[in-house]
């Protein structure tokens, strides 16, 4: 059956550490300067009313991906489980794709010379029934990944409950990473 | 926002730099200078000399096929991996832009090539090296009652052309600069007028004994036109984007107030590359003169002016994203 993937992440509970960075670039072997996830922090505020906001930067993978659509060469494609990747073997890095990705999430790998971006781990880890090593490494379970068709995963439980926001919804991209934003602190 | 740990260059950097800019100006030029040449053909095709081919036609004919060339050049040297793009070739995919231009060039840089053999025959036939093209020629030429639908059809090819590169852009809605339905309009407008331009200069360098006067002025008047439609296209282009939502108004006020890429809209684009051959048209009506060196210059600068649209485009679409 096919898969409905997704990947929660709760503002509330980031603290920041920027594990989910490190796991990520040693499972897939990221080259210096180029990233597949950041976590970008501001605190906003004066002392002591202050607010601290977290914002996870990644491939958040569009169910109408504009990426796969102006790919001249299907070098970037969706899977049956609606997964974007990028075969290497086509890709010609023109990088159309790169430019249009309104998440920035695309880059070029200097070393392979190929257009590279999260994979939410699928070659190493999901495709064996693993979480993705961002998800794994989370010391406080800001992340959480799983099939939304499984009504008992966590995740499909975590999304009944929460107010969920997904990343530049307006454009219609239909994301399966989904942020539950933060409630703490000072907003503005 | 203030990155921890990491990197935001990866979101600011430019992807399509000069050389991108450059193709789009080649395609446009090459497009430009053929629609020229046939729409000379077809309206100002007088034999007053001992050639049968108008110097705008045998400018147009030599400018269309080369400036692809390079202009294809440059496309693939840009590429990440440049020895891979015959997979161009080999898949293609209907929803991608890209894709569809490799399609129109595959079509169109044959016909131009053609072209231009037939309008060079005897050239051609001078020279032993180039012999085995002779028969091309003439069975190219067996065809010639059909030449005039294959002229058409070489004429919408080059709209394909000179337009398509606008769509490449105005596809992307992650660029508001680009996202716009305007852009390949004025992209074939501007084609057009550095195809008039380039055909004027190349025939008045290279073709002056077959130049015909009534063609130059038809074609000066013509670029009047064309460039009176470009400034309010241009002027649309960014009304519209101001009357849009989200960013793509603070990408417009920025693009055309902040920095370098700015300037360059204002004198470049709109002082150089408009204004000055309106200015020349307005002193040269007044005198009742076309001096050849005013027309020399005068397609210089509209050229000039093309190119900087391009290069606008380009770096301010990738740098103002609002």
């Amino acid at each position: 059956m096919e898969k409905q993937y997704r990947l929660l992440y709760d503002e509330n509970l980031c603290i920041g550490c920027q594990a989910c960075s490190v796991a990520c670039r040693v499972e897939n072997s990221v080259p210096d300067d180029c990233y597949r996830v950041q976590v970008h922090m501001q605190t906003i505020g004066i002392f002591p009313h202050l607010g601290m906001n977290y914002e996870r930067l990644s491939c958040v993978m569009c169910e109408n991906p504009p990426c796969v659509s102006v790919c001249p060469t299907h070098a970037s494609f969706q899977s049956k489980d609606g997964l974007v990747h990028i075969d290497e073997r086509a890709c010609i890095t023109c990088k159309y794709c790169i430019l249009a990705c309104p998440y920035h999430a695309r880059f070029v790998n200097p070393i392979k010379n190929v257009v590279e971006k999260c994979t939410f781990c699928y070659e190493t880890r999901v495709s064996k029934e693993l979480n993705p090593a961002c998800v794994s490494i989370c010391p406080t379970e800001a992340l959480s990944f799983g099939d939304m068709h499984q009504s008992n995963a966590f995740v499909a439980q975590k999304s009944q409950k929460e107010v969920l926001l997904f990343p530049k919804a307006h454009l219609r991209t239909k994301p399966k990473v989904a942020f539950i934003p933060n409630r703490k602190g000072m907003k503005s | 926002m203030s990155p921890m740990w990491g990197s935001v260059a990866q979101y600011t950097a430019i992807h399509w730099s000069w050389t991108i800019a450059i193709y789009l100006f080649l395609a446009g030029l090459s497009s430009g200078s053929i629609i020229v040449a046939l729409l000379v053909k077809w309206n100002r095709h007088e034999r007053s000399n001992s050639s049968i081919w108008d110097a705008m036609i045998k400018a147009g004919s030599v400018v269309a096929p080369t400036a692809i060339f390079l202009g294809l050049l440059l496309l693939v040297i840009d590429l990440g991996r440049p020895l891979s793009f015959y997979w161009l070739l080999i898949r293609y995919n209907v929803t991608s832009v890209m894709s569809l231009g490799v399609l129109f060039l595959l079509i169109y840089t044959p016909i131009v090539m053609v072209f231009m053999l037939l309008v060079f025959e005897r050239s051609v036939i001078k020279y032993p090296l180039l012999a085995p093209l002779e028969s091309l020629i003439n069975l190219v030429k067996s065809f010639h009652s059909y030449a005039k639908i294959i002229e058409y059809f070489l004429f919408v090819t080059a709209l394909c052309i000179g337009s398509y590169t606008g769509f490449l852009l105005s596809a992307l809605y992650a660029i508001p600069l680009w996202n716009s339905p305007l852009l390949p309009i004025l992209f074939l407008t501007s084609s057009l007028s550095s195809g008039v331009a380039v055909n004027i200069l190349i025939g008045l360098l290279f073709f002056k004994s077959t130049i015909n006067t009534e063609s130059i002025k038809y074609l000066l008047v013509l670029d009047t036109r064309v460039i009176l439609t470009e400034l309010p296209l241009l002027g649309l282009f960014f009304i519209g984007m101001f009357y849009a939502g989200g960013d793509t108004p603070y990408a417009a006020k920025m693009a055309l107030t902040e920095g370098f890429w700015a300037g360059i809209f204002w004198l470049g684009v709109i002082g150089v590359g408009l204004g000055l051959p309106l200015l020349t048209v307005i002193i040269a009506m007044r005198s009742h003169i076309y001096r050849v060196g005013y027309i020399v210059i005068n397609s210089m600068v509209v050229i000039l002016g093309v190119l900087m649209l391009r290069y606008y485009i380009i770096y301010a679409g990738q740098i103002y994203l609002g």
